[in-house]
């Protein structure tokens, strides 16, 4: 058997075996989901329902509006209560009350209301206030409608008043603009876990052969660039595995889920994974992001690889070598917002064609649409470019890890790495 | 015909000249003693042979051809003085995969492991990993994957280092055993005493040349000081001393070492205190050790320290 084989599938099989594959497999997306769902959920369940006195010495607010208004929604009660503001000022904690507001008596439904203060004894955030705001609007604005002789059926006239502008592509008619952005966003994110975890991997791999001297051993049966390139293609198997997994997962729940309208509370996430497979040519999709995951991939850890065989023991000095390394990624996924608002854009084109950006600028960007967005030719030199950059990192970095792996000893520079890697045989 | 032949070897690093013009040859089926200080370049000298380096000049031929390290590197093992194995990977399955990265098919290299596991006690093991073992355990195991493939040429690094001496007698043994039966064994390490009692030939190089060359026997009688130890059963006086045919290096008692002088034989010396009515009781001569002659050879540089600590 060939044996970059044999170092491919050791690689892979030391690895996928691991106790910690499998839960990182599984709990990665149920974390991921989590985070998005349970942040939702706390921040709607973590506002406390606020019970408020309120002092009308205006007249507006009658008792029916109020009652009325605290029937629709609950996330805050308003009473409104007749005591002195005075003696409201000393009580309104004993009372029960949360705070209290008190409507100026010089209040015209001609002028506005701006500027009420709701007292409290403790400090709240504006957003606290928040529905007792909406609240209060709603019945200052059904006094004004009142007054103003506005009927319901008038009402519905004037809400009817907003004009939405939605984006679309005349070359394009299936790209929607929010999907894509959604998508770009999940893929690009994907694509820098994936970058920065399977990344340091190699690194790791590569260092724990050259520290347990494991290194001299096999680079006397295969050449160094052999045992390089072997443990990369292993490592990126693995993370096109667990990357497999995930999309056969979200297959499956799109497919069992197809057609029925399912209730509860999956229906919003699932409802909306049915729209992003209709409008999007999911296999299109699916091919571009493979390709930049595995490019960007290949791209990166045959520089991990190499800075791993610079250094020893000491992860305090890979730590420092190899955040060169991760700056362009981290910098990619910080600017990545930028691209996704503008996706035609200076930036977001020239930085999906450098190879540095690429991975995860591009996949950001094709969501919008191919040629609408992202023309044909830009799609082809960045692939071009790509594939041409990890050729000349691997190679690169295969001359730093031959001379690296041997070397024992203080720790080279970057510079000196570099002139390893340009050096002639 | 030697199964290995340097020819004026060179290999440059940026600082140093690590490998300086060596040329040897090593024999078919002998013990081939490599010896050197640290930093000598032994080391590079043998990443050379096992293809990890190439020479920047001279040739290296293996078994009459031009060394051509993706092939012959089958027929080479390789044990380095820092030993290497994964730490969390199972025995028996690291071991089949060095044997498979030696060429070995799978069904192949399981039969040999079970052969040489059960020759060394180590069957148990298969499932453990080597993070389990003892350091000694794990030399063991390195040496079988070392060997498995039935090496041409063994290239064994200090292989005794951390060995308790039961061990150290087993791996000596199967040294014999291989060599016996055909393949050439190159070993390198600093323990003179080892050197002396195993290898047949030996090589001394310091600072990246080569300063000696040639069998234990020789190496040794070329050195050789015309040193006698002779001791009397009666008392030997000053005045019996002094004599052209050689000079007092020490005297200890009725015991006296001797350097005999140029042109004469050992018989003359004897007749001499036979003459004296002294009565000899033992006559010897004082051979060098090799660690003697290696601290000469390399003395007066900063290495040469380290053959007398291993004294």
């Amino acid at each position: 058997m060939n044996k970059i084989l044999l170092i491919i599938r050791r690689e892979y099989l030391t690895r996928v075996r691991k106790k910690t594959f499998l839960i990182s497999t599984l709990l990665f997306p149920v974390l991921y989901f989590g985070l998005i769902v349970g942040t939702g959920y706390i921040t709607a369940k973590s506002g406390k329902s606020l019970k408020i006195a309120m002092i009308d010495s205006s007249g507006y607010f009658d008792k029916g509006k109020v009652e009325r208004e605290n029937q629709a929604d609950s996330s805050a009660t308003i009473v409104p209560v007749s005591i002195a503001a005075d003696s409201l000022k000393a009580n309104f904690e004993s009372l029960g009350y949360d705070g209290y507001v008190i409507i100026p008596a010089n209040t015209n439904w001609e002028d506005g209301l701006d500027n009420l203060s709701l007292k409290t004894s403790r400090t709240l955030s504006v957003e606290s206030a928040r529905p007792l705001e909406r609240k209060l609007n709603n019945i200052w604005n059904s006094v004004k409608n009142e007054k103003l002789g506005i009927d319901e059926i008038k009402k519905k006239t004037m809400e009817n008043s907003r004009v939405e502008v939605v984006p679309e592509n005349v070359n394009d008619e299936t790209a929607n603009s929010t999907i894509a952005s959604i998508l770009g966003v999940v893929a690009a994110v994907l694509t820098y876990i994936i970058l920065m975890i399977y990344g340091s991997q190699v690194m790791m791999g590569v260092m724990e052969e050259k520290t347990s001297r494991i290194a001299e051993v096999i680079v006397s049966s295969v050449k160094p660039f052999q045992l390089m390139l072997g443990k990369i293609l292993g490592i990126g198997l693995v993370a096109l595995t667990q990357v497999g997994l995930w999309l056969v997962t979200v297959l499956i729940i799109y497919n069992v889920t197809k057609g029925t309208t399912s209730a509860g509370g999956m229906q919003g996430m699932i409802g909306g994974m049915q729209e992003v497979f209709t409008s999007v040519n999911i296999p299109f999709m699916i091919f571009f992001f493979l390709f930049y995951l595995l490019g960007g991939f290949f791209f990166y850890a045959s520089l991990f690889a190499a800075v791993g065989s610079a250094v020893n023991e000491d992860m305090r000095e890979a730590q420092s070598l190899s955040f060169p390394l991760m700056m362009p990624i981290i910098f990619s996924i910080i600017t990545m917002q930028a691209v996704i608002k503008d996706p035609t854009g200076p930036l977001a084109v020239w930085g999906s064609i450098i190879p540095f950006t690429s991975p995860i600028y591009m996949m950001a960007r094709i969501p919008f649409g191919v040629p609408g967005t992202v023309q044909w030719w830009e799609l082809a030199v960045s692939m071009l470019s790509l594939i041409g950059g990890f050729i000349f990192t691997t190679w690169f970095a295969g001359k730093i890890y031959r001379t690296g792996i041997l070397m024992y000893g203080k720790k080279p520079s970057w510079k000196e790495l570099i002139k390893w890697g340009f050096r002639k045989n | 015909m030697a199964l290995l032949q340097l020819n004026h070897l060179k290999k440059n690093f940026a600082t140093q000249k690590a490998v300086d013009d060596i040329s040897l040859n090593i024999e078919r089926g002998s013990i081939f003693g490599l010896l050197g200080p640290n930093g000598a370049g032994k080391t590079t000298l043998i990443r050379m042979i096992t293809g990890i380096f190439y020479p920047d000049e001279g040739e290296i031929l293996f078994d009459g051809k031009k060394f051509d390290p993706l092939n012959d590197i089958e027929h080479i093992g390789y044990m380095p003085e820092e030993r290497g194995l994964y730490k969390k990977m199972k025995i028996g399955e690291q071991a089949l995969y060095l044997a498979q990265l030696k060429g070995l098919s799978k069904t192949d290299a399981t039969l040999k492991l079970k052969t040489w596991f059960k020759k060394f006690d180590m069957e148990s093991w298969w499932d453990k990993k080597v993070e389990d073992l003892s350091k000694g355990m794990q030399q063991k195991l390195q040496f079988v994957t070392t060997v498995l493939h039935d090496p041409k040429l063994i290239i064994l690094d200090e292989p005794f280092s951390g060995l308790d001496p039961v061990n150290a007698n087993l791996i000596k043994d199967e040294i014999y055993n291989l060599a016996k039966n055909g393949a050439t064994i190159i070993f390198s390490t600093h323990r003179m005493e080892q050197v002396e009692e195993i290898c047949d030939h030996i090589v001394l190089v310091n600072k990246g040349r080569k300063i000696l060359d040639g069998t234990v026997k020789q190496i040794k009688n070329d050195f050789k000081e015309n040193l006698f130890r002779i001791s009397f059963t009666n008392e030997i006086l000053p005045e019996h001393l002094g004599i052209f045919l050689f000079e007092l290096v020490k005297k200890t008692g009725n015991e006296v070492i001797v350097k005999i002088n140029p042109g004469h034989t050992n018989n003359e010396v004897i007749q001499y205190f036979l003459n004296k009515e002294r009565e000899i009781e033992s006559f010897n001569e004082i051979l060098p050790s090799l660690n003697e002659i290696f601290i000469r050879q390399v003395d007066g540089t900063p290495t040469a320290r380290q053959f007398q600590e291993t004294n």
